[in-house]
């Protein structure tokens, strides 16, 4: 292949060094006015009475909403949400009512006018509490709440979502086990932190029509929810996405757009523009759901697991309208990577006073694997196996089956370990060159699915300018991860033009066809799949019209360089700009037109699962598997730890890019290493404590580890030039491998995140006062 | 209130009239649509907003604009002669190191401020120089490397 | 940000003067780096800023053998910290000055404006306490010189009147500082210190100055004394540790609880001792 598995430079490469490319908060129209949102100061209350009467006095106020304007409920999955809150708040941060002034300034000074009067209701913060029969009611009315059939919310309480997995007999298995294993784990929530805060900008027009600028994932899947919920037709709403500053799922559904449009709506033809704060964007824009884990896992004495009853509850927070597929996506992968014949798993969604949860990075995989990956040490500990033993063990491998007892006919999970072990040996005993300081190792696995319905839809459509040059139009977003650069390789190759003379262009709902979202890791390969049948579709045009031309046969040709070619008499051959236009025939008529592919694609195959055993043939489009293996050095007098080396192997199926994937992969990587070591959103009585980056760490250029990357390229059958997602995945073995590299080296119990200093000191005076 | 001040922008003498209450960021970005400087906390905290003040790297979030009067500021967009890119921006393309690219206009400059004061830094350097500006895509390894790329060859 | 008039003067008598005409809610801007914040979210207010970047002599650096090292009140933190004599003589200050926020911070930033704010964790007081630094003061009633031990009132409080404007720092001149300075933070590189400390030794005499366990950077004179005569043997390093731990007050915050704090002042005199004994 020429283009496909080399290393394009970006093709969005120098809009961004230069500073040319406007994100949505650089775009400056003219009489634009500037949104402000008052917010909710109680976690969960009641709203009384809002009085606006002071801030509509101000000078330059020009529009103020609140949620009774709209009072409409909307939702991905689930429709649990308003955009602005109706009656009441359920967290603290909540947008109650929003102004549009001529200036920022004037719109936050507004804001501090509105008065609102609240009266409390009690509050619930932590999920397993909520799921108490005794706990207050965080939705009443979920009884009467539309959702998604695949989902099950329970009227009267605060579960937002049940799913099951119910495969073998666990309690027949227990019975059998040489040794039953039981653990607990929990991972925080955690916030994406895109650099990019969410902006967006909205007008309408005296038609009633509605343009949205918006830094957003999805723009098609934001345009249907804006449909549903201002009832506007799709044919009037456009959602035009100019550039996204980094996503990894928080700008995947609908946020400020659906209050910044009420707005756009009164405020006679002006365009109105809000952009979050960093403050709003840890509290207002999806957080990663916290999550408790429960193990209870049946072993025989040579490692074999047999058996597995977990329990995931979610903090969904205050909506759960996209974090219900969380929990799904959560019991598909009940188990992990790991081949068990015996799973009892439960999967909660559940209502909390905390923002809301959402989809990030991993979509699940991070929160469960965390868990899963540490049972599996604190098990090999225990039995005196080896850790990479017992998981060579259990690991699932072709010809075994899933969690939902699927078949599984590809799997490089076992090539990425032996592959990570050819750089990375976790018996080597390395001295620290410091005596505070001791060295240690850690393995993790980490597999993730793409999550998404069965039936999403991509679709591209290619066009040819008469120089032969190319213009590519899908509404998947490059959002950091390279889509453009990628999709435009796979364009390359199918119709051999060089990438530079192919522009693609995205993100506009008027002008660039549907795609449902970009998430989920599946944005190469579904939107991929739709290039490629587009550029198939414009090459056998193309063909069926130099056939004509040239007078052979459409078998015996090919498309090379910019020309179609005869493969057998290769000096025949016709310039495709000169077919761009159409074929003019010898008499100087003309027939065909432009040469214009479309290409669409839906995963093949894939399928419901049974609702009560959670079992299924084919519920997700492919797995990803990979390992990572780490080398940290820990400071036993202050706790902190330092990644050092991390070695990494995923089986993407086919590397499209290499530079691009190592990059994901990298990024990917240094998050992970965030999130083990510092992240947590912190709460009190439903308050954020550090929602700024001054007590929210990430990672710095300091931070990062000498990475070595690499990669096992096993076909997947249905992708594009064989190539499966890797961008999420790759988080999900970081932080377990570090916390099993210093609970392993140190010989203590860690079963939380993030790995503070703080807990590493206590628990080793726990283990030293045993 | 306005106040008149006087400074160099990418290169040109400027005069201009600011109220005292706005960042050198909102008077860049807003009066001169100089919008490769970008908010990404408005604390000082992820670097996205470094320009070259002086020759060194400042927050623009950080600064009053008034107080940029008698000084020479330097943006992304004077980086760049034309269609000519400095070194660092083709190192950074060529190097794959940048994604969404919102910090990647602050990550150059930067790098800019370290190269200007220091042409031959330590890989330790550049990664201590860079630590006040917060990527999240990319894990800094391809900038770091694209970074000292440019050292290289001007060695 | 709320609106304000700006003053930039030329001299710190037009400056006092500016201040004390405008009364209370004038403020003065230096560096800018933690008024702007403020500004920014409302918590100060002013009507009036005076830029007292404008006074020339307020930029110096400068060092003699007989008064020491003067570091005017508008010298950044990066010039501060790279300056020779500074990098030569008072190394521990250079370090400490390193370890303050981002390089883009610290390119704006002055070590006045550190130790002004008042923050109990302020990175360089610790260096400046325990070189007993003193800050120059200039107000309407002449100039006069704040021990920086007395500058330090409580939570951002400091001793100074309205009207008086700090000229700079003058560290004394000392024949030969053993410092060392330890921050022990979250993360390494543009972090708030969970727990700094600078110990020097100077002839024999050994100083422990601490910053963020207490409502004002503090001197741990137990310790100082304890340690008087004495050779630093692991023992004596160790029993030093606990005595300055137990002159701290610290808090719980959302960065680190009281006794991981209490445990941090021990490791870092710890280390900071094992460094100057050597």
């Amino acid at each position: 292949m020429k283009y496909v598995g080399t290393s394009v430079n970006r093709v969005d490469g120098i809009k961004k060094v230069t500073g040319d490319l406007k994100y949505v908060d650089d775009l400056k129209f003219p009489r634009m006015l500037y949104a402000a949102v008052k917010r909710s100061t109680r976690p969960h209350a009641k709203i009384i009475h809002i009085d606006i009467s002071k801030a509509e006095k101000l000078p330059g106020v020009k529009v103020i909403t609140t949620g009774k304007d709209f009072p409409k409920r909307v939702g991905l999955y689930l429709e649990d949400k308003n955009f602005l809150a109706v009656d009441k708040v359920r967290y603290m941060g909540e947008a109650v009512a929003a102004v549009a002034a001529e200036t920022e300034e004037i719109a936050h000074e507004a804001v501090k006018l509105i008065e609102i009067e609240y009266e409390d209701l009690p509050i619930v913060t932590n999920a397993l509490d909520a799921m108490k029969e005794d706990a207050p009611l965080i939705h009443p009315d979920l009884g009467t709440y539309k959702y998604a059939s695949v989902f099950a919310p329970k009227p009267d309480t605060n579960i937002s979502n049940h799913y099951k997995v119910r495969k073998g007999d666990v309690e027949e298995a227990f019975k059998k086990a040489d040794y039953i294993f039981e653990n607990d784990f929990y991972v925080p929530h955690i916030q994406h932190c895109p650099i990019e805060n969410h902006s967006a900008i909205a007008s309408v027009d005296r038609e009633g029509s509605l343009t949205v600028w918006a830094s957003c994932q999805s723009p098609y899947a934001v345009r249907l929810a804006l449909s549903v919920a201002f009832d506007i037709p799709l044919n009037k709403i456009r959602v035009l996405s100019p550039a996204v500053g980094g996503g990894f799922g928080s700008k995947a559904g609908t946020t400020l757009e659906g209050i910044v449009i009420p707005l756009a709506m009164k405020s006679k033809g002006r365009p109105v523009k809000l952009t979050f704060s960093r403050k709003d964007e840890f509290i207002n824009s999806f957080v990663r759901q916290g999550m408790h884990s429960k193990f209870k896992t049946g072993v025989m004495k040579n490692g074999k697991i047999i058996a597995i009853k977990d329990q995931y509850v979610w903090d969904g927070g205050a909506y759960t309208e996209y974090g219900v597929n969380i929990t799904k996506a959560a019991g598909f992968a009940a188990v992990g990577p790991y081949d068990i014949e015996n799973i009892w798993c439960d999967s909660y969604c559940v209502y909390t006073n905390h923002p809301v949860g959402g989809p990030y990075r991993g979509f699940g995989m991070s929160e469960i694997q965390f868990g899963i990956e540490r049972n599996m040490n604190i098990i090999a500990n225990e039995l005196g196996i080896d850790p990479i033993e017992i998981r060579r063990i259990n690991a699932q491998k072709v010809g075994g089956r899933t969690a939902t007892n699927a078949p599984i006919d590809t799997c490089g999970l076992l090539d990425c370990l032996d592959q990570v072990l050819e750089d990375f040996d976790p018996n080597e005993k390395v001295e620290s060159l410091s005596p505070n300081k001791v060295r240690a190792k850690g393995i993790a696995f980490g597999m993730k699915a793409p999550s998404m319905p069965n039936n999403v839809a991509s679709s591209a459509i290619v066009r040819l300018n008469e120089d032969g040059t190319a213009y590519l139009l899908v509404s998947a977003q490059d959002i950091g991860q390279g889509s453009d650069t990628a999709l435009t390789q796979f364009a390359a190759e199918v119709l051999s033009i060089p990438p530079e003379k192919i522009t693609i262009k995205t993100g506009d709902t008027d002008h660039t066809p549907y795609e449902w979202q970009t998430v989920a890791s599946r944005i190469t390969y579904c939107a991929g799949n739709s290039v490629i049948n587009a550029c198939e579709d414009a090459k056998a045009q193309l063909l069926e019209l130099a056939s004509l031309k040239l007078g052979i046969y459409k078998r015996d040709l090919k498309l090379e360089d910019g020309y179609v070619v005869s493969t057998i008499y290769p000096d025949k051959k016709v310039a495709i700009a000169d077919l761009s236009l159409g074929l003019t025939m010898p008499d100087g008529s003309g027939i065909h037109g432009p040469i214009i592919g479309r290409g669409v694609f839906i995963p093949p195959n894939v399928k419901d699962h049974d609702h009560e055993t959670g079992l299924g043939d084919k519920p997700v489009a492919y797995w990803t598997y990979g390992c990572q293996g780490v080398d940290i050095e820990v400071d036993t007098q202050t706790g902190n730890i330092k990644v050092l080396n991390v070695v990494s192997s995923f089986d993407v199926g086919k590397v499209v890019n290499p530079t691009l994937v190592e990059g994901q992969i990298e990024g990917a990587i240094v998050q992970g290493i965030g999130s083990a070591l510092w992240e947590e959103l912190k709460f009190k009585d439903g308050k954020p404590l550090n929602p700024s980056f001054v007590d929210y760490k990430i990672p710095t250029a300091n931070d990062m580890p000498e990475m070595i990357i690499k990669f096992i390229e096993n076909e997947e059958k249905t992708g594009p030039f064989g190539a499966r997602g890797v961008s999420e995945p790759a988080m999900i073995p970081s932080a377990p491998a570090i916390a099993n590299a210093l609970c392993d080296a140190l010989g203590i119990t860690i079963n939380s995140l993030p790995l503070t200093p703080e807990k590493v000191l206590n628990a080793m005076k726990e283990k030293n006062n045993k | 209130m306005k106040y008149k001040i006087n400074f160099i922008l990418n290169n040109e003498n400027v005069e201009h009239e600011v109220e005292a209450n706005r960042t050198l960021l909102k008077v860049l970005r807003e009066d001169f649509d100089l919008t490769g400087a970008k908010e990404g906390c408005g604390l000082g905290e992820c670097g996205a907003c470094t320009i070259l003040v002086d020759g060194r790297p400042v927050n623009a979030c950080m600064m009053l604009g008034i107080e940029a009067d008698g000084k020479e500021i330097l943006t992304i967009e004077g980086l760049s002669n034309g269609t000519k890119l400095d070194e660092l921006q083709l190192s950074f393309v060529n190097n794959g190191a940048l994604q969404c690219g919102y910090c990647t206009p602050g990550m150059i400059m930067s790098a800019k401020g370290l190269l200007k004061e220091n042409a031959t830094p330590t890989e330790d350097e550049v990664k201590e120089a860079i630590s006040g500006n917060l990527c999240r895509c990319t894990g800094y390894k391809k900038i770091v490397e694209a970074i000292m790329e440019v050292v290289e060859n001007n060695k | 940000m709320k609106n304000f008039e700006y003053f930039k003067p030329s001299t710190l008598k037009e400056a006092s003067e500016l201040l004390i005409k405008k009364g209370a809610n004038a403020h003065i801007l230096n560096g800018g780096t933690d008024l702007i914040i403020r500004m920014k979210e409302g918590i100060t207010s002013p009507d009036v800023v005076v830029d007292i970047k404008g006074i020339k002599e307020l930029h110096n650096i400068k060092f003699d053998e007989k008064e020491g090292l003067f570091v005017g009140a508008c010298v950044v933190l990066n010039d501060m910290a790279h300056n020779q004599i500074v990098k030569e003589k008072y190394k521990v200050l250079s370090n400490a000055a390193k370890s303050v926020g981002s390089g883009q911070i610290r390119n704006k930033a002055t070590m006045t404006g550190n130790i002004c704010n008042a923050s109990p964790l302020a990175d360089t007081s610790t260096p400046l306490l325990a070189l007993d630094a003193k800050v120059l003061v200039y107000g309407p009633n002449g100039e006069r010189e704040i021990p920086i031990n007395e500058l330090f009132v409580w939570v951002r409080k400091v001793s100074l009147e309205h009207g008086e404007i700090v000229k700079g720092v003058r560290i004394p001149a000392y024949e030969n500082i053993i410092g060392d300075f330890q921050k022990i933070s979250r993360r390494k590189e543009v972090d708030l210190s969970t727990v700094a400390s600078t110990v020097v030794k100077i002839n024999d005499e050994i100083r422990i100055a601490l910053a963020s366990v207490a409502p004002t950077p503090i001197r741990a004179r137990k310790a100082e004394s304890f340690i008087k005569g004495k050779k630093l043997t692991d023992e004596v390093i160790e029993e030093a540790a606990k005595i300055a731990a137990s002159e701290a007050s610290p808090i719980e915050d959302v960065r680190a609880s009281k006794e991981y704090r209490i445990e941090m002042i021990k490791i870092a005199v710890k280390r900071n001792l094992n460094a100057v004994r050597s």
